[in-house]
């Protein structure tokens, strides 16, 4: 049972994660994307060294305390009730602070096209939209896809291969990955 | 696969990944292998030339010489032997000539196996012990192993270590062979091949009259479509060499040069010898293609007439079964119809049939059906697909597709939430099924069998012992399973031969009624009239008998696998020790250089480097599918040859140059060099999923208005060495030299 002051996280499990990009080309496809805008992307360090290679699916992580909302001029971001980070595109102004104060560098600027509006920001939504009206062709337009609102799975984490990349209430998140660990050897 | 991708989750211990790399070639199966690490705590070991990304998940990880497998198995067979682990008790019931695989392996110490492999003998007794010590254990592969000069060979060596360990027939055991794509286990079972009939029936007279009687057509028709009747049990081209058959420079054995080309369904560019294969779709007078995208085997030719390319539908715009890597049938929806001017395959086929004037005979036997024990017509027109998939359960008993009903298929598709994943069992209406109903499903009533060779289980259940294929002896050693061997639930203790109508009244002790003797096959794969697997069912016997494993084919060149080196070797002092085969005359219709070509030169001096062929996650097979998405040509946006710094800077190479690769055939490549350390030094790697330039030349031109996919590339195929396997005639894809030259 999920409890009512948790939030929404994504968390990716780095001894699951092949580095197969099913995550990011889904989330690319989903919400039509120009290509080249890595609202998630796969980051694999010390490739092809033998004993070190590791990789790891990266996007917005829906910061409790979101760095970029805090330097934000126009102050454009906004928190929703269970925790996914969103921005409005008609207030960002696309300066690129919140970049800098990303840890994570997941805000993107697309040049053109329905996503670039005056050269604003984007980033994962976790499937939930934006301010416009729920699965309105605007929300679509702006932010694409919202499978949150029709009760569906993140796209990135409905694709993933081999479970690495997992997403929901943050208790039922840390439940499986708690299970996966403490189970180890023990044949469930 | 002998076992599925459930019961490695459930039950291995250990899995030796070798000649695989699921992590890019398979995905959803390599979860299946980190799965049973986080639950079981199962050790996973990984054999490759490259450190790929399933060897960055591996606990153990070996790097091999390619071309080197036969001799690394026998390396930890030699230990095995050596120290007593083998499991002598299942090798004594269940196994014949074990003994002389012993004596072979007997020469393979740690120390010439690690000089023949590159392995470190640390690395190969370390294997070799927790192969002993960890059971039940499975061993994977894929392509890695067939794709060899030895590919029989490799093929061989990896179930016979799993016999000797006594892992076969076991949950959390077997041999575990990935199916690269959707339904290629289903292409198989069909037998797409030169060389036999749908379901490994081969071409002998028998089973053409069989399926002349099951497609409801006259024998002597069927006979005189051929050009003279000898050629009706001849094995045609294969794929890997059909381009001799329109050039004819190597002895051709055939009525006739090819003349034309029909491709449905096949990468033909990501196929070895690609300058062969346009210099041939450039000789043929017709040249013909039928694609959802277009097969750049089209683009590949200069050809300016004579070439046509159909529109052929997606596998969302028809209807039917596909068959899964573990033997498991699945039924698939049509989501649409097909879109614009596209026919479905089926349809292309069926309007070909028409032209040719044969459409009666090729759909008869979807309109009849076993009656009384007779096959006999039972309507006037049939339903697409139920009756083709009606047709394939009632004729293909090799292996056991009886229980594969359209009606069976399409309840376990509506119900598909109720089956366990790890034992794949059903529950409630389900109950008493495994999804997909894996072969063998002996008859409409059979659950399926998960786990192959499985004798606590019995055959009602999904359990038989090994198959009596090979006859009763061999040299005075009964080949039939020892007598302690009993498959449970079975009324025939211990083992017992292939059901025939001649022995089945002796072997099963039943009599049979005047009745049943007018209407009874010649044996269990080609009785029509279902008697042979109802009486089985009754004794709870496999109709294919219960019989010996043999580790020996002596109609083989090699009746014991021995380590050959590749045919362009990097080790020419091995060369002479382990000498490829004889050149070998007409083997699918052509001759094939063995030896004349390994030992024509010392390669290496010229072409010093390895070349190993890799595919990367996001393309698969020729690519054009997946190169056509911007998306996924975004991760790849051109052709790559991963090279180990320190071998670049030897010919003055940067990270992202351009770089020439010359083959031994004097063929060449040039593609961008991209610095990498899965490779070492004396190897590179490089993907076969681009075409659409060739030794240089773009052959964008070539392309019909609107079809160009967002990237091309060079075919890594273009400089695959001559080489084909001696039995089915792959091509060595996975063993081979090259030369670097900066661009």
């Amino acid at each position: 049972m999920s409890s009512e002051t948790s939030r929404m996280k994504f968390m990716c499990d780095s001894s699951r994660c092949i580095q197969c990009f099913a995550c990011s080309v889904a989330c690319a496809e989903a919400h039509d994307l120009p290509v080249g805008i890595s609202r998630r992307k796969v980051v694999t360090l010390h490739e092809g060294v033998e004993g070190k290679e590791v990789s790891v699916s990266i996007a917005c992580m829906h910061c409790s305390d979101p760095p970029c909302a805090k330097v934000c001029p126009v102050d454009c971001f906004y928190i929703r009730e269970d925790g996914i980070v969103l921005h409005d595109k008609k207030k960002c102004i696309g300066c690129g602070y919140c970049l800098y104060a990303c840890p994570f560098g997941a805000p993107q600027f697309p040049r053109d096209g329905a996503f670039g509006m005056r050269g604003v920001m984007d980033k994962c939504t976790m499937c939930a939209g934006g301010p416009e009206k729920t699965n309105s062709a605007e929300e679509r337009r702006f932010y694409g896809q919202n499978r949150i609102a029709e009760g569906k799975v993140p796209i990135c984490a409905a694709v993933c291969a081999t479970n690495a990349l997992l997403v929901g209430d943050a208790e039922d998140v840390s439940a499986i990955y708690r299970k996966r660990t403490s189970s180890r050897g023990k044949g469930e | 696969m002998t076992n599925h991708f459930g019961d490695v989750v459930g039950h291995s211990k250990a899995i030796l990944i070798i000649g695989a790399n699921p992590a890019v070639a398979n995905p959803i199966g390599m979860k299946h292998f980190l799965q049973a690490k986080d639950r079981n705590n199962t050790q996973l070991i990984v054999v490759d030339p490259i450190y790929t990304k399933t060897a960055a998940k591996a606990d153990y990880y070996l790097r091999i010489r390619t071309g080197t497998d036969v001799a690394f198995i026998y390396g930890l067979l030699h230990l095995i032997f050596k120290n007593g682990w083998e499991d002598k008790e299942f090798i004594k019931k269940r196994v014949y000539g074990m003994d002389k695989v012993k004596e072979e392996a007997a020469k393979w110490t740690p120390e010439v196996v690690s000089d023949v492999t590159g392995i470190p003998t640390d690395q190969i007794v370390q294997t070799a012990t927790l192969l002993a010590e960890t059971k039940p254990a499975t061993v994977v592969w894929a392509l890695g192993i067939t794709q060899h000069s030895t590919g029989t060979s490799n093929t061989r060596i990896l179930p016979i270590m799993q016999l000797a360990l006594g892992n076969m027939g076991k949950k959390g055991g077997g041999c575990n062979i990935i199916r690269g794509h959707d339904n290629v286990q289903g292409a198989t079972d069909m037998c797409c091949l030169a060389d036999s009939l749908p379901g490994y029936y081969g071409l002998s007279e028998g089973s053409w009259k069989y399926f002349a009687k099951s497609w409801g057509v006259d024998f002597d028709w069927l006979q005189s479509r051929f050009a003279s009747p000898e050629w009706m049990n001849k094995k045609g081209f294969s794929l890997a060499k059909w381009w001799q058959g329109v050039l004819q420079e190597e002895q051709t054995y055939s009525s006739s040069p090819i003349r034309a080309l029909w491709v449905q369904g096949n990468g033909l560019t990501s196929m070895s010898q690609t300058a062969k294969i346009q210099e041939a779709l450039n000789k043929l007078d017709l040249l013909v293609i039928a694609e959802p995208f277009l097969n750049e085997a089209a683009v590949l030719t200069n050809r300016k007439d004579n070439l046509y390319v159909l529109p052929v539908a997606t596998q969302f715009e028809t209807e039917g079964s596909v068959t899964a890597t573990n033997r498991s049938s699945q039924w698939r929806s049509k989501v649409i119809d097909p879109l614009y001017e596209c026919k479905t395959d089926h349809d292309v086929m069926f309007e070909f049939a028409k032209k040719f004037g044969f459409y009666d005979q090729y759909t008869r036997a979807m309109k009849m059906d076993v009656k009384e024990g007779e096959l006999v017509d039972v309507k006037k027109d049939f339903v697409w697909p139920d009756d083709a998939v009606s047709e394939i359960a009632r004729t293909l008993k090799t292996i056991g597709l009886g229980g594969w009903t359209p009606e069976r298929l399409r309840k376990q598709q509506e119900n598909w939430y109720m089956f366990d994943p790890v034992t794949l069992a059903g529950a409630g209406p389900m109950k008493g099924q495994y999804y997909g109903l894996p072969w063998p499903s002996w008859d409409k009533k059979h659950p399926g069998s998960p786990v192959l060779y499985d004798v606590d289980v019995p055959v009602n259940d999904g359990g038989m012992g090994f198959r009596n294929r090979f006859g009763l002896e061999h040299d005075g050693v009964n080949l039939l399973a020892a007598p302690s061997v009993t498959v449970k639930g079975s009324t025939i203790k211990g083992g017992y031969p292939e059901i025939t109508r001649e022995n089945i009244e002796e072997v099963l002790g039943s009599k049979l009624t005047d009745a049943e003797k007018q209407k009874i096959g010649s044996n269990w794969k080609t009785d029509i009239s279902g008697i042979i697997q109802e009486k089985c069912r009754a004794a709870g016997v496999a109709p294919y008998g219960n019989a010996r494993a043999r580790t020996i084919v002596w109609e083989f060149p090699d009746p014991v696998p021995l380590h050959r080196e590749p045919i362009h070797s990097s080790r020419p002092d091995l060369v002479s020790k382990y000498p490829t085969y004889p050149d070998q005359k007409n083997n699918f219709r052509v001759d094939v250089k063995f030896i004349s070509e390994q030992q024509a030169r010392e390669w290496v001096k010229e072409f010093p480097t390895m070349l190993v062929t890799m595919r990367v996650v996001n393309l698969s097979g020729a690519g054009m599918l997946e190169r056509s998405s911007k998306y996924l040509s975004h991760l790849t946006p051109e052709m790559f040859a991963n090279i180990h710094p320190d071998l670049a800077f030897k010919y003055g190479i940067r990270d992202g140059d351009m770089m020439w690769l010359h083959s031994p055939q004097g063929t060449k490549i040039k593609v961008k060099a991209q610095h990498n350390q899965s490779v070492t030094p004396d190897r590179i790697c490089l993907p076969y999923n681009f075409a659409g330039v060739m030794q240089g030349v773009d052959l964008s031109p070539n392309y019909p208005e609107g079809t160009k996919p967002y990237t091309t590339g060079e075919s890594s195929n273009t400089i695959t060495n001559y080489g084909f396997d001696v039995i089915t005639q792959i091509p060595e894809y996975n063993a081979g030299l090259c030369r670097i030259e900066k661009a």
